[in-house]
This record gives structure tokens, C-alpha cells and sequence, in this order.
């Protein structure tokens, strides 16, 4: 009786868009007052729990598989492996023919894309604070796949960063790839007191200052960094594509 | 009077009757910890029921599945609430099987016979799993696109066939075009219809074999008759089941995607946790070590070992318990009554140091937020549990064997409860006095 009013009562507050927890609290009570019901008669019923059912051992059975005018050869045994094998093999084939060669297709950025923000807007070399850090993305890709780049502006008297890369820094910008290179989450987290990159899913550590190189966390590879530098307008652009290879190892990465 | 005649229309063309009559007599044996296994199946009802709703409004597209799955939400109260049922009985799912497959380890109800039912519900446990990651991925927000991106970079861990297996999932290189559509023919699909046909051999097999029990009577199944008895306690289990998931959903909001954003590659909500029942394997991959081999010039990336090695071997020692069971225990011969885990140490530290290791990796998978809650450096608290993992795990194992053993060893001391008491019967003599019969076990 409760359960039928509680049902109509849920599938008229469904039918005249009320709450969800309305909806759902007359959905369960209907459940609860059946429930109820079924308890109370159980209980009511007060049935013996000592009934005895003989159990008997299903196995084993004493008539042999096969009939005594088939004979077992060896023979048949083969045939059953080997076709079972070939049939498996052959269910696989579809599979590989789907897959394609592993391709390493790059970024979309390109030797003078300019840096732009999540809006699209170009970026200068002094629109980041010092401290500061953006989002940026190849002039035209934005949201581009693992083209997402993390510009970061060093304080002016930690711009010591590896020699070798030093034409990579304008004018205290430093760039790197946001895809982590242990399992591909966005490294989303700048830590600016310590100058390192924190990625929320597994919580691998960045040097930014060091080439990017992991410092803790279950990451072996460093951040790729993005070559930058400066256009006749003023804006940043990347010299090229990244250098490493972008996101997470695979057996074909190259080494 | 409708049941009957529904009964007599299928008699007289089946001649069910015998049939029906053997299995509304049928003797269930009764304890509270054999409806465990039934709160999955009611939670699984519960799904199939929702997610039928769900698919009338889902869109598989990397475009339109979270707009699709926002609007659920917006345009009609109802639409919310079902998918808000759909994931808690997913939760309540996969727990309810967990919970369920721990009785059956701890009361070692997968001896001989029953070894192939065990193989079966480890199975479904995996297809659980599968079917509760690919649907909690479907409405491809920002939590669960982040996860997916995580499946594919373990994927591409996989020595030599990984870039393929990716691929093939994908449509292309991550995230293609043919990601969505994939997973959600797994999710609706597949998934499903395995778990229906693995499910179907469960129940015949344990209807077959007939239910274990604690009542020492090898011989016999002691319990409650089917009708009407055992089937009101059923469904009573049954609506409490559903009526609590429905009350959950109806008052704790879960997975909140509206709060996450849609996906893309460069966003990700922080603190990111995956659904309970992946963290184990999210906490592995905190935990396992920052080393890159190579092999023959091509690396085995550092997710190949906690996202691959650890989860396969596990699921080994999982399929073959059985047999590793009754070769330690030297017994393989077939068992109804099954043992309480206090009477058998060492499983019971084996199923202890198990779980205890589970609880860990999934403490792991937001030792984040932990560090940040006890003001100490994340790196700290994975040392912690790295040494944890191992030591703990054997270390509680271990206690709680000696554990068992000891309270074995008191009660036989005292009496021994679970020995057969020596009854000594009385009676009364001829003289007025007391003759005691000869001593017999009960």
C-alpha cells in the first residue's frame, strides 16, 4: 500500500520536474515499504532453517566420454591443437591488420608559431609577470593534441638555466611541454618559490631551471623544452617543433 | 488466481510443473554473509535498469558526450537522479562483489568442487571493473578524460604490441576520433553481455553444485525451503539493495562532472582520484619506481610495472588460488561445509595481508591530499607507503595468523567450542542415584 502511494507520489514529482532528492527519496521509500512488507512476512511466516536436503557428489561418473567404437589416436589430439592454434592466430589477423604503424606525427608547433593564450592572443615577451605562468599554444592550434606548452617567466637573477639552451630563454620566458612524460596528464601545477612543475595525477616534480629534469615523482624523463625567440613584432615564436618527443614512453619512442 | 493460471498455461505446454516444484522446494542453506554475492546482483539489476534509460541520451563523440551528459542533468531533474543511480550502484557493484568474493576466500567456499565457479567470479570481477572504468569515462569530462589518457600511456607501456593496442582503441593517436564510440560499444555492449553470460554459469553452477555451509552435515543441505521463505528474504534484500542506492543518489552527489569541466588535454581538476575501485591501481602507479629500462634500444617505461606487471600477477595468483590453496593446505578432495576462517591461520593471514596491501595502493592513490592534510612533503608519504607495502602487509598478515592461532589453541584449552562436545547423558537408576551413559558425540 505505502509502496504503491510512494511510487505514484515519485512519478508525479518526476512528471512536474521537482528535486532530484524528492524524486529519489519517494523512489526509495517505495522500495523501503516493500521491503517492509516482505520482511515482516518472512518473519511472520516463522519456516524451519534446519530442512534437510540429501547432497549427493556429482562426480565422478563411471560411463567412459566416448562411445567404444571410436578409438583415440593420437592423431586427434594434434588436429585439435593445432587447428585450435591457426583458428586463434586467425582471429588476431583482423586486429593487426587495424592497427596502423606507430607514427610519432610531432606537435603543431613550427619553427616561427607564434605563442598564443587559450584566447588566441599572441604573447609578448614582458605579458607574463616575473613569476607568472601561462598556457600556450601554436598561433591557430589551440587545443591542438599535446601541443599545450607551459610558458613560464623566471625572476630576473635565476636566469642561469643550462648554457646550451640559453638562446632557448627570451628575455627570462622559458617554455615547456604541459604533457608529462610519465603517464600524460596536463603538469598543471607551477610551483613558483621553487621553480619546479608539479603534475596533479602522479605527482612527478620538474626542475624548470635544470632542462626540465625530474626531480621526484615516478617520472624518468624530462619535460621536452620549447626553443624560443623573438619576432620582428615583438611577439614570441618557437624556433621548431620540440626536440624530444612529447608525452608518455613507448617501445617505439626514439631513443 | 493469476499466478495459477500463468502456471497452469505454462504446464500444460512445458509440463513445468515438476520443474517448478523441485526449485520452489529446493533447500537453501541460511546464514547473512551468502546474500553478499546478492547485493551485486540486485546492484547489477539496478544498472541494467538505468542504463538502458542512459543510453537513450548519451552521444559517443568526443564532441557531444559531456554536453550530452551535462544536459541529462540540466533538462529534466530525473535525468540527473538516474545517472546519479546508475554510478552508486556501480559503487555498490563492484563493492558488493569484493565483499562477497572475501567470504568465499575466508570461509574457503572455493574448494574442490567449486574451484570453476571461483574462476567465474573472479572473472566477473574483472568485467566489473572494466565496465565501471569505460562507463565512468564515458561522459569524457575532466577527471575521467585525464583518466583515459592514463589508460592509454599504460597501453603504450606494453612492450612492443602496446602502440598498436593503443591505436587500435583509439582510431589514432590519443585522443582519436574513435575513443568515445569504442568504449561505450564496451561499455553497452560487450561488457555486458559477458557479464550476463558468466553470471548465468555462476548461479546454474552454485545451483548445481548446491550451496556450501557451516552446519557440519557433509551429506545433506540444511536450510530454509526456496518458497516462500528463502525467496521473501530475497526479496527483501532485494528492495533494501535498491532502496538504499536509490536514497544515496538521492542525497550524496557523486562524481560531479559539471564541477570538472569538459576535457581537453591540458586541464585536469586537482586533487585528481579516480573512482574507488581503480585506485589501487592509480596508487600503484604513484608508488612504483622512476626507472626506465631498455631493452634491445627500445625503453620499458616506468608504467609498464605497476600498471601492467603487478595488476597481470595479481590477477594470476587471484584465477589460480584454488589449487595454490589446496596444495599448501595437501588437500584437494572435495568440501560442502566450509571452514571459518579462525579455524585455518593461514589463509586467514593470507587473505589479511591481501586485503591489507589493497587498502594501501588505494590509500596511495591520494597521498596528495594526505601530505597536504598532515603538513608533510608528498615524497615522504611515498616512502612511507613503499615501505608499508611489503612490511605492512606480511606484518599484519602474520599477526593476525598468530592471532587465530592463538584464540584456536585458548578455546580448545577451555573446552573448545568448535570441538564436538562430549555429552555425557544422565540417568536416573533404579536406586535413585545417577547412571552416566556412555559419553557420545554430537
Amino acid at each position: 500500500m505505502v509502496a504503491a502511494l510512494a511510487a505514484g507520489g515519485a512519478a508525479i514529482a518526476a512528471g512536474v520536474h521537482a528535486s532530484p532528492a524528492l524524486v529519489g527519496w519517494l523512489g526509495a521509500a517505495t522500495f523501503f515499504a516493500f521491503a517492509l512488507a516482505t520482511g515482516a512476512t518472512a518473519r511472520g511466516l516463522k519456516a524451519p532453517d534446519d530442512l534437510r536436503e540429501p547432497r549427493e557428489p556429482h562426480g565422478p561418473s563411471h560411463p567412459a566420454p566416448l562411445p567404444k567404437d571410436v578409438t583415440r589416436r593420437g592423431v586427434f589430439g594434434q588436429i585439435w591443437g593445432i587447428g585450435l592454434g591457426a583458428f586463434a592466430l586467425l582471429a588476431v589477423v583482423p586486429f593487426i591488420a587495424l592497427a596502423r604503424r606507430p607514427s610519432t606525427p610531432g606537435t603543431a608547433w613550427k619553427a616561427g608559431s607564434r605563442l598564443v593564450n587559450p584566447d588566441g592572443k599572441p604573447m609578448r615577451a614582458d605579458d607574463l609577470a616575473v613569476g607568472g605562468v601561462e598556457t600556450v599554444f601554436p598561433e591557430g592550434a589551440v587545443d591542438a593534441p599535446e601541443a599545450a606548452t607551459l610558458l613560464i617567466r623566471l625572476p630576473e637573477n635565476t636566469a642561469d638555466v643550462d648554457p646550451a639552451r640559453h638562446d632557448w630563454v627570451q628575455q627570462g620566458n622559458i617554455a615547456y611541454s604541459k604533457i608529462c612524460t610519465h603517464a600524460g596528464c596536463p603538469v598543471a601545477i607551477y610551483r613558483q618559490q621553487s621553480l619546479e612543475l608539479y603534475c596533479p595525477c602522479h605527482q612527478s616534480v620538474f626542475d624548470v631551471l635544470d632542462s626540465g629534469k625530474p626531480v621526484s615523482g615516478p617520472a624518468t624523463r624530462a619535460l621536452p623544452q620549447l626553443g624560443l625567440d623573438i619576432d620582428a613584432h615583438g611577439f614570441l615564436i618557437a624556433r621548431g617543433d620540440y626536440v624530444d618527443p612529447v608525452g608518455p614512453d613507448s617501445w617505439w619512442r626514439p631513443a | 488466481m493469476i499466478v495459477r493460471r500463468g502456471e497452469r498455461f505454462l504446464d500444460d505446454r512445458f509440463g513445468s510443473n515438476a520443474a517448478v516444484r523441485f526449485f520452489l522446494a529446493k533447500i537453501f542453506p541460511d546464514h547473512w554473509s551468502f546474500f553478499l554475492g546478492e547485493f551485486a546482483l540486485y546492484a547489477l539489476v539496478l544498472l541494467f535498469g538505468t542504463g538502458i534509460w542512459l543510453t537513450f541520451v548519451y552521444e559517443a563523440s568526443p564532441q557531444g558526450a559531456y554536453a550530452s551528459v551535462v544536459a541529462l542533468s540540466t533538462a529534466t531533474p530525473v535525468g540527473y537522479l538516474v545517472r546519479q543511480v546508475h554510478h552508486w550502484s556501480a559503487v555498490v557493484f563492484v563493492a558488493a562483489i569484493l565483499i562477497h568474493m572475501a567470504r568465499i576466500f575466508f570461509t574457503a567456499a572455493f574448494r574442490n568442487p567449486r574451484e570453476i565457479n571461483w574462476v567465474v567470479g573472479v572473472s566477473l570481477l574483472v568485467l566489473s571493473s572494466i565496465a565501471g572504468f569505460t562507463g565512468y569515462s564515458l561522459p569524457y569530462d575532466s577527471l575521467s578524460g585525464t583518466g583515459l589518457r592514463i589508460m592509454d600511456s599504460v597501453l603504450l607501456a606494453i612492450p612492443f604490441a602496446g602502440t598498436w593496442a593503443a591505436d587500435v582503441l583509439n582510431g589514432g593517436n590519443y585522443p582519436g576520433p574513435q575513443l568515445l564510440a569504442h568504449l561505450y560499444t564496451f561499455h553497452a555492449l560487450f561488457l555486458p553481455a559477458a557479464i550476463v553470460i558468466l553470471l548465468s554459469a555462476h548461479l546454474s553452477m552454485m545451483v548445481y553444485q548446491k550451496h556450501t555451509q557451516f552446519v557440519d552435515d557433509p551429506g545433506h543441505v540444511v536450510g530454509r525451503r526456496m518458497w516462500p521463505d528463502y525467496a521473501l528474504r530475497a526479496l527483501t534484500a532485494f528492495a533494501v539493495t535498491v532502496g538504499l542506492i536509490i536514497a544515496l543518489s538521492a542525497t550524496l552527489e557523486i562524481n560531479p562532472i559539471e564541477e570538472f569541466g569538459p576535457y581537453l588535454d591540458w586541464t585536469v581538476p586537482n586533487p585528481a582520484t579516480p573512482d574507488w575501485y581503480a585506485a589501487f591501481l592509480d596508487g600503484a602507479v604513484r608508488l612504483g619506481p622512476a626507472v626506465e629500462f631498455r631493452i634491445f634500444g627500445h625503453p620499458l617505461p616506468a608504467l609498464l610495472w605497476p600498471g601492467i606487471v603487478m595488476p597481470a600477477i595479481v590477477l594470476a595468483a587471484l584465477f589460480a588460488w584454488p589449487w595454490i590453496d589446496a596444495r599448501i593446505a595437501k588437500d584437494s578432495s572435495p568440501h560442502d561445509v566450509l571452514v571459518p576462517a579462525s579455524r585455518a591461520p593461514w589463509r586467514l593471514g593470507v587473505g589479511v595481508a591481501f586485503l591489507f596491501a589493497g587498502v594501501v595502493l588505494t590509500l596511495a592513490a591520494s597521498d596528495d591530499q594526505q601530505a597536504l592534510m598532515l603538513h608533510v612533503p608528498v615524497t615522504a608519504l611515498v616512502s612511507a607507503y613503499r615501505l608499508l607495502l611489503p612490511f605492512g602487509s606480511v606484518g599484519v598478515g602474520v599477526l593476525a595468523a598468530i592471532l587465530a592461532r592463538e584464540s584456536r589453541s585458548r578455546r580448545d584449552e577451555f573446552g573448545g567450542a568448535r570441538e564436538p562436545k562430549r555429552v555425557v547423558a544422565l540417568r536416573r537408576n533404579a536406586k535413585g542415584g545417577f547412571d552416566a551413559e556412555a559419553p557420545k558425540s554430537t
